[in-house]
């Protein structure tokens, strides 16, 4: 594309070469008659003035440098290497060095918010580990907290349970105990009265023995 | 023969200026000469060095441009001289 | 011959003066190309300041005050030669712009192909470099150094010493202002008699085959002579820095 341009560029001049060469050609020939009308005016001068007409003829060298060139040239090079000293380059050098001011500065903060951002990540993930390790300490206090609540629930289960057995067991024996007690004042009220009723009436063995087969019926219905 | 009487019946101002004009080719042909091999050899050396190191190709172009210069410098002053020399 | 008409070299190259103080054309390029290169600097200096990166003509001058800095100070009087900088880069530049005239149509003549200018660039340069090394090293001590350079052999400076005060102190701005304005002539010179060729070529009516050659021909040396403006500002301005330099550094 670029190169495109060029062409077109390079062509541009060329044909306006063309074209301008004949007119500036003309401006030159123009010129040169002028400067020629000038040269006899001046050749006249110099012919009234008593001079030699080989004068007329010296066309001026190209080599040798003409005073109004030399004068306009150096003014305006004068011209420019004021205006280059005092304000061009010193612009040109402040703009670069703002600029590369400006860079670095740009480069030296995106470093310390990178840094910073690394700081903060690193301290995230710390925040992060340590709310991990509470989370886990915490399961584990609950698991351990249910554990032991767990064994002291059995614990307390099971004393009540044996509290209630040997309790029980208490009552039975006591049960057990007051009915021996029991029977026994019974047997002894019991014997006394059978006794009673064997010396009341000294009765024969059948007697006896329905006696005591209804007395132990007596008993044993009760 | 006739060639010689061709000149001698010329204006002598219009022979000078011509062989003049032969002259200032021939300072001008002549100061080239020398300048244009020279250019050669600075160039030539120049690509040489190029190729064996295109990394310092930089340097070398600046200093062939410079020998350039110096050795143009002498086919200018033949160029110049032929505007100076003059009928 | 040919119906060639060659217009004789002091019509190619004079002008007429229309202005005051003898202002002609050459002195108006010099004139336009100073105020040119004013005007690219401000428009620079204006763009570039508000951009964050350069574009356009701001890039321009920063690349080309980098290359004025790195490619001709920096390889030849390294970071002292600073001071210089002012002085080479308006050199450049003015130099640079006067000659592309060369090219620019409607214009098309090299303000450098009369001598004025480069003998006074060449005259200011030739005196800034002696007035730098005798500042720098002492008059005794720099003449010494241009005259008797040491390492050579004493029988030698019958030869070396004559050679070396000619060529420091004559040859020096005698080429350098010739090396200038001669290019520029004799682009000048080649650019018109092309020009001329191709319009005879046109009007002559069986030559016409031939006139496309000569009209890219022309075209090639227009291209020529951009690189040749551009190159003859760039050794102007190098030369000078490598005299200016040497005269400082007398070592190199």
């Amino acid at each position: 594309m670029r190169i495109r341009h060029c062409f077109a560029g390079i062509g541009v001049a060329a044909l306006s070469t063309v074209a301008f060469a004949a007119p500036a050609f003309a401006a030159e020939g123009e010129g040169a008659e002028a400067e020629l009308t000038e040269v006899q005016e001046h050749c006249i001068h110099l012919l009234e003035a008593g001079g030699d007409p080989e004068d007329c003829h010296e066309a001026p060298s190209p080599i040798l440098p003409a005073t109004n060139e030399l004068i306009w040239g150096s003014a305006a090079f004068l011209v420019l290497f004021g205006f280059m000293w005092k304000f061009g380059l010193p612009a040109v050098r402040t703009m670069m060095q703002t600029r590369e001011e400006g860079i670095r500065s740009d480069l030296e903060r995106a470093e310390s918010a990178k840094g910073e951002a690394e700081d903060l990540l690193v301290e995230y993930r710390a925040q992060l580990a340590d709310a991990r390790d509470e989370a886990g300490r915490i399961i584990e206090e609950a698991r351990a907290a249910a554990d032991s609540m767990r064994r002291d629930l059995i614990a307390r289960a099971e004393g009540e349970a044996s509290d209630l057995r040997s309790r029980a067991a208490e009552d039975i024996r006591l049960a057990g105990s007051r009915a021996m007690a029991d029977l026994q004042s019974r047997v002894a009220d019991l014997s006394i009265e059978l006794a009673e009723r064997i010396v009341e009436r000294s009765l024969d063995r059948e007697t006896q023995l329905a006696l005591v087969e209804s007395y132990i019926n007596q008993v044993g219905s009760k | 023969m006739s060639a010689l009487r061709l000149l001698a019946e010329q204006d002598p101002g219009e022979l000078v200026e011509g062989l003049t004009a032969v002259g200032r080719g021939i300072v001008y042909g002549g100061a080239a000469i020398g300048p244009g091999i020279g250019i050669g050899i600075v160039v030539g050396n120049a690509i040489t060095a190029m190729a064996r190191q295109p990394e310092s190709a930089g340097v070398v172009r600046t200093t062939m441009f410079l020998g350039i210069a110096f050795t143009e410098a002498l086919a200018l002053f033949g160029f110049v001289l032929s505007f100076i020399i003059s009928g | 011959m040919l119906g060639l008409e060659f217009p004789p070299i002091s019509e190619l190259v004079e002008w007429k003066s229309f202005g005051p103080g003898g202002l002609n054309k050459v002195g108006l390029i010099y004139v336009v190309s100073a105020l040119l290169t004013i005007a690219f600097f401000m428009t620079a200096v204006a763009k570039g300041r508000k951009q964050r990166v350069p574009t356009g003509v701001a890039a321009i001058a920063e690349s080309s005050v980098d290359f004025v800095r790195n490619q001709i100070i920096m390889q030849t009087m390294g970071t002292e030669g600073m001071v210089y900088l002012p002085l080479l880069a308006t050199m450049f530049f003015f130099i640079f712009f006067s000659n592309i005239f060369e090219i620019i149509p409607g214009v098309q003549f090299p303000a450098n192909a009369r001598i004025a200018m480069p003998i006074v660039l060449a005259l200011l340069v030739w005196l800034i470099f002696n007035v730098a090394g005798i500042v720098k090293q002492g008059p005794i001590q720099y003449f010494k150094g241009i005259l008797f350079p040491p390492g050579v052999p004493k029988a030698l400076y019958l030869l070396v010493t004559p050679i070396e005060l000619v060529s420091t102190l004559l040859v020096r701005p005698l080429s350098l202002s010739v090396r200038l304005f001669a290019n520029m002539l004799a682009g000048h010179l080649i650019l018109a008699t092309f020009a001329v060729l191709s319009a005879a070529l046109f009007s002559a009516s069986i030559s016409i085959v031939v006139m496309p050659f000569s009209f890219l021909l022309l075209v090639f040396l227009m291209g020529f002579e951009i690189l040749v403006s551009f190159l003859q500002a760039f050794i102007f301005t190098i030369l000078a820095a490598v005299y200016i330099g040497g005269a400082v550094h007398p070592e190199h």
